[in-house]
């Protein structure tokens, strides 16, 4: 009973000098019993934080000797084998913290790991929270945020490897510049703004360098804090459990398991990147050379999330470009501006409108909490899937010349192969994901009402083998029978009312849209109204299997 | 085995099992990914031959069986019309003009004799032996060779490296060995200008070949070869004679000393050490780093989470 | 799903019922040894079915383990020290981390040391808090997100009432004067950024080759002979203006290598095609085969799709291909577009030699260089 533990001196010491000034004896305590729901697929979004604060430490070192600078100096530092050379001083000073400073190489191999596996896992935390569909009310601002993020963090990452000024580095801003141009009426204007001049100029690598490590991060640092604050705030949504419901949270209090453990996870996200930092070697520029316009490299390729842009400008024929005819004729280049503009603007456009999409489709205006099964969802997961094969389309097709060479495919003909399943792929992936999705409800239903395939076979007296089914264990019971019924306010509404006219808002463009939407939405799902739990006459006599 | 069986049910097993799946990919990758020493291996150098050495009616013999059922017995290949009248290779295209650089680069390379005309022959190990390709040329210069066309064998650029098969005893191979290297690290060496040597790799090079020479793709399904295993010589015989659909980088476009350079470039490029760490991954660039931050780095991070979240004891 | 979440049991059954007792923690200090207090009552912070405590004995093997991954990482940050100071700077003349045999020993040291600490620290934290710490399943509300209504209507009251006390509803003057004050702010920002960078004006469609400008083979200051391609049937390399401006290494800024590098090409006459014959430019009476020169034909090297430079040639089929995203243009037509996403040929240079021989320039492309661009056709 005596066992309260006082708080050792110094401890209360510092404890009162802040409550004193803030008052937080309360608030603190409350923060701290915060609860976090356990699963491995919560801590996705960590590793986006984590790496981010990698990015910040090693970007810091990096730039206490990156000189931001286009003029053209003879190489004469350390690293022999380029001795002699012409280069931008960004390029030399690059090479300076590669050979000259003692862990510079490895310092700039961690921020480039470090980028790569920040938006990485930038894209699986979405996935994770799309599929669960965890971005549904109250938490659509934040997964807005997040869209914002993941923008971001793009443009943030082109802009960093464009700044060594490599050849590779210099041939992504040569396309930035060259999709800039296609911009009807204004392209020209605006690249002569942003390069100051012609390309490359001599300014273009300072700006994007005060882009790079001022206005973009610092965006970045906004949104994330943003992102956490609200996720504090209206705490983690959670997967269906016993116990786990829209009301009620359920995990690891903050103080003292949550923080361990998220520490932990901060080294061992560190420790990752560390390792590969050490061990493979990555964008190693000093091979490379310095950029000039007129040089080129086969299997030039950008870094992995600027790859679907790549690949849409790739594979995008010239057939659809036309020219206002106008005086000397106005290029209207499609080839361009779909890949370039139109390509991403509809995958974030419909990343960051598809709560609301889905919130008008089904009229749900419910808070949810608990996570949705993916299963449970079919559409909402197939059109997700069709994201993901859009996208790795795209993706893959921008390494097209690395895939034809490795694997000895015809170059246009990969080309081709890719324009048929940008478009029939997606349509693929969303059938066949709907169609495992309701499997696996019919396979839930079924283990519901029999209970699970213990593995036992028995003979029967008659001769018959049967396989015994045992009862499920009351959470799985639990989180089987919490499925939810997929419906949508737009079908409740009748059609008419009861004097027979017409009810006006189904009768309208948009409401007669809505209603189709919400049919589409609906119409496939298994239901298991009226299914028990455990009453499957087969689980304790083992009959021969009924179909339902 | 027991072991194993009494644990396969444990709620970590998948875990460990995934984990094990990526440490072999990692092991199986860094074994079969070649350090840029292995890739370096050089064969044999090939001085002016001496007359007396020399068998032409060898070569005759040699060129007669392998080489003119598809160029025909006097070089001059073989060509039909196509539908518009044009002439078309057939077999092998003439050969009359084409210059003893060409006839070295592609028997020297194992690309000559050819079993299937239409299509692009990679690599292989030289079909016949050193001395029958001396007899070879030759018999070419003397018989087939129209006026000295194209270009002649630039024996004063490092050919292949001597093979130990190719001396009786032990101390006459190490002593060809030794000059060998020691003409080859001169060559190399010689060339003192790296910007004009990367100028001219990066400007007329790179882009078939790579900036690594790792090669790349061409259309139709053909390839830029890799030219790691090339030596100086074959890299320049190919600058001059443009085997398949490469273009022509003749003395007067590219001096010999400039081609020197570039070669040096290229060759310096190949042999120097990975300082980043010992996983080039095959200097394929940005396809190969995307590829292994997904599948090692976001892999082996999502597996650490997978630990510290993971069931504490199964109780189904 | 399921299987991976449900972790409500997990230390519930007969070992927690033990222990619903459990020693008390406590979350200032760790380390206590107070197990042996009383077996009846729960002093943790949080419930005790919340709480699912391991067996001392448990705790105890984690402890050991925990230390045991500590300790690895001390070793390792030590590593990580010794490992830096190892490897002295470069002094004049001797390269250390600058040999790339060298540095990449450093690489690997400073590296994998490094992975060491992290690792250990982050293993040993996870046993600490897997077997040292109990397993909690601690249970807490959702807050209700909406405010109750008579809050919202006591807000909305407040704000309303206090935004018309302040007049800004009720007196229209003032509220657009300060909107129009705040307008020539806003452009601020847009005007200040004018000086970024020069109006395009004519600047793009202009390059520095003029009519006798010799030229360069890239990389070398060496002026090129029609001559110097009489042994390449089926020549090609990439050409520059021999300009020699002063303050750039190369004589030419990158500026102006962007715009005017030219890919030269020679092939036998009899393959051109029947694009050749076409005019340069719509009103112009030169031809395309005016412009080339016993075989020879310049063409920008930049690619008219976003700029790269187009210089894959494959002199069997004469296709000059983009690596970057496989525009393929014909050399033997013209540069006409075969294949991918590029808009228009690339433009051509006319060439011909001098009295010397040497391949020069005999005027400007017939069109701008580089990427297309909206006014790129206009005069």
């Amino acid at each position: 009973m005596s066992k309260t533990t006082q708080a050792p001196k110094a401890l209360r010491g510092v404890g009162n000098f802040i409550d004193d000034r803030f008052h937080l004896a309360k608030t603190g305590e409350k923060n701290l019993r915060k609860v976090f729901p356990n699963h491995w697929s919560f801590m996705l979004g960590e590793i986006a934080l984590y790496s981010f604060i990698i990015l910040l430490l090693s970007g810091v070192f990096l730039t206490l000797w990156f000189k931001p600078s286009m003029m053209e100096i003879v190489y004469d530092g350390s690293y022999e084998r380029l001795q002699g050379v012409p280069m931008s001083e960004a390029f030399a000073s690059t090479l300076h913290i590669d050979f000259d400073v003692r862990g510079g190489f490895l310092m700039r191999q961690i921020h480039h790991w470090a980028a790569l596996i920040f938006v990485a896992s930038l894209v699986v935390h979405m996935l994770r929270v799309f599929f669960t569909g965890a971005f549904r009310k109250p938490r659509e601002i934040n997964w807005l945020i997040g869209v914002a993020i993941f923008t971001l963090a793009m443009v943030e990452g082109l802009f960093g490897y464009s700044l060594p000024d490599d050849l590779p580095s210099g041939m992504g801003v040569r396309i930035l510049q060259g999709v800039m141009l296609a911009l009807p009426l204004v392209g020209s204007y605006v690249s002569m703004f942003l390069f100051g001049g012609e390309f490359p100029g001599e300014d273009i690598i300072t700006r994007l360098y005060m882009l790079h490590v001022l206005l973009i991060p610092a965006i970045l640092l906004g949104l994330i804090v943003a992102h956490f604050m609200i996720l504090w705030h209206q705490k983690h949504t959670q997967y269906p459990g016993q116990g786990r419901t829209d009301k009620k949270v359920v995990g690891t209090p903050m103080f003292p398991a949550f923080a361990v453990k998220a520490g932990g996870f901060f080294f061992f996200t560190f420790a990752v990147i560390a390792g590969l930092s050490a061990f493979v070697q990555i964008n190693p520029i000093h091979l490379f050379g310095p950029f000039t316009p007129t040089s080129i490299t086969s299997g030039l390729q950008p870094d992995w999330y600027m790859g679907f842009m790549e690949g849409s400008l790739r594979i995008f024929p010239n057939t659809l470009d036309f020219t206002i005819p106008i005086g000397a004729g106005y290029p209207v280049m499609t080839a361009v501006l779909v890949p370039g503009l139109v390509v991403p603007g509809l995958i974030f456009g419909a990343l960051g409108a598809w709560p609301f999409i889905e919130q008008w489709i089904t009229g749900d205006k419910r808070a949810h909490n608990v996570a949705d099964r993916p299963r449970n969802a079919p559409v909402r997961t197939g059109l997700g899937v069709a994201g993901i094969v859009f996208y790795g389309v795209l993706w893959l097709a921008g390494s097209n010349d690395i895939l034809s060479e490795t694997f000895s495919i015809d170059l246009y003909l990969t080309t081709y192969i890719f324009r048929v399943l940008a478009i029939a792929g997606p349509v693929v992936g969303y059938v066949v994901t709907k169609r495992i999705c309701l499997g696996l409800q019919r396979r839930d239903r079924e283990t519901l009402e029999h209970g699970y395939e213990s593995g036992v076979i028995q003979q029967l007296p008659s001769g018959e083998f049967i396989e015994v089914h045992k009862e499920n264990s009351a959470e799985t019971t639990h989180v089987l029978e919490s499925k939810p019924v997929i419906t949508s306010t737009a079908l409740e509404e009748p059609e008419t009312d009861d004097k027979g006219v017409e009810n006006p808002a189904a009768r309208k463009g948009m409401g007669r849209l809505r209603r189709a939407l919400a049919h589409w939405y609906t119409k496939d799902n298994v239901s298991f109204d009226g299914v028990e739990a455990h009453s499957g006459h087969h689980l304790h006599h083992g009959a021969e299997h009924q179909d339902h | 085995m027991k072991w194993i069986t009494a644990r396969r049910r444990h709620p970590l097993a998948g875990y460990v099992v995934v984990i094990l799946a990526l440490a072999l990919f990692g092991v199986g990758f860094a074994a079969l990914a070649p350090t840029s020493d292995e890739a370096r291996a050089q064969t044999l150098s090939a001085e002016v031959p001496d007359p007396e050495d020399v068998d032409v009616a060898n070569g005759k013999a040699i060129f007669d069986q392998t080489c003119a059922s598809c160029h025909n017995y006097d070089g001059s290949g073989m060509y039909a019309e196509d539908d518009e009248g044009d002439l078309v290779v057939t077999n092998g295209p003439d050969l009359r003009e084409v210059g003893s650089a060409a006839l070295d680069f592609q028997v020297s390379t194992g690309r000559m004799p050819s079993m299937d005309p239409d299509s692009q022959m990679p690599r292989k190990p030289m079909a016949i032996s050193e001395q029958d390709l001396v007899d070879l040329i030759a018999y070419y210069d003397e018989e087939i060779r129209t006026d000295g066309r194209g270009a002649d064998i630039p024996f004063d650029v490092p050919g292949d490296a001597p093979q130990a098969a190719d001396f009786e005893d032990e101390a006459s191979y190490e002593a060809a060995l030794e000059e060998y290297e020691g003409e080859y690290d001169a060559y190399i060496e010689g060339a003192d200008d790296v910007d004009m040597g990367m100028k001219l790799y990066l400007t007329n090079c790179a882009h078939c070949h790579s900036w690594s020479g790792g090669g790349g793709a061409l259309t139709d399904g053909r390839w830029a070869p890799e030219i790691h295993d090339s030596t100086p010589r074959e890299i320049y015989e190919a600058m001059v004679s443009g085997p398949g659909a490469m273009p022509m980088f003749s003395d007067g476009v590219i001096t010999p000393e400039e081609k020197q350079e570039l070669i040096s470039y290229v060759k310096t490029l190949q042999a120097e050490p990975n300082a980043g760490g010992i996983f080039d991954l095959e200097r394929v660039g940005q396809v190969a780093e995307g590829f292994i931050g997904w599948t090692v780095g976001l892999s082996l991070i999502i597996a650490c989470a997978i630990w510290i979240t993971a069931k504490q004891r199964a109780h189904d | 799903m399921t299987e991976n979440n449900n972790n409500d049991h997990n230390e519930a059954g007969a070992d927690a019922d033990e222990r619903v007792v459990g020693t008390p923690t406590d979350n200032t200090d760790v380390v206590s040894e107070s197990s042996a207090h009383s077996e009846s009552e729960h002093n943790g912070p949080y419930l005790a079915s919340e709480t699912h405590k391991h067996s001392e004995e448990k705790q105890r093997r984690g402890e050991k383990l925990a230390s045991v991954w500590f300790i690895i990482a001390f070793i390792g940050g030590i590593g990580f020290l010794v490992s830096y100071f190892l490897f002295p700077p470069n002094a004049a003349g001797e390269p250390a981390i600058a040999d790339p045999q060298i540095g990449q020993y450093s690489n690997m040291l400073l590296g994998g040391t490094l992975t060491l600490a992290m690792f250990g620290i982050g293993a040993g934290m996870t046993v600490w808090a897997r077997n040292v710490m109990p397993h909690y399943e601690v249970g807490s509300p959702y807050d209700d997100l909406p405010s109750k209504e008579e809050e919202k209507s006591s807000f909305s009251e407040f704000f309303m009432k206090s935004a018309d006390e302040s007049g800004f509803t009720k007196r229209p003057l003032m509220r657009r004067t300060l909107i129009l004050a705040m307008l020539p702010l806003g452009l601020a920002p847009v005007v200040l950024l004018r000086d970024t960078g020069p109006l395009p004006g004519d600047l793009m469609k202009k390059t520095r080759w003029t009519d006798g400008m010799r030229m360069y083979v890239e990389g070398t200051h060496r002026y090129l002979r029609a001559e110097d391609l009489e042994a390449d049937p089926y020549g090609m390399i990439s050409a520059l203006p021999a300009l020699d401006d002063e303050g750039y290494p190369h004589g030419i800024s990158l500026t102006d290598q962007a715009k005017s590098v030219i890919l030269l090409i020679k092939m036998p006459e009899d393959d051109w095609k029947a694009g050749m014959d076409e005019p340069v430019r719509e009103d112009s009476d030169e031809t395309h085969l005016n412009w080339t020169h016993q075989g020879i034909v310049a063409y920008s090297k930049i690619c008219t799709h976003v700029g790269c430079p187009a210089a894959l040639y494959e002199r069997t089929t004469h296709r000059i291909l983009c690596p970057c995203h496989q525009s393929t243009f014909d050399a033997a037509d013209a540069a006409k577009v075969v294949f991918g996403p590029a808009h228009r040929p690339l433009p051509q240079l006319p060439i011909g030699v001098d009295d010397e021989g040497y391949l020069v320039a005999r005027g400007d492309f017939n069109e701008p260089t580089g990427p297309t661009f909206w006014e790129y056709a206009k005069d």
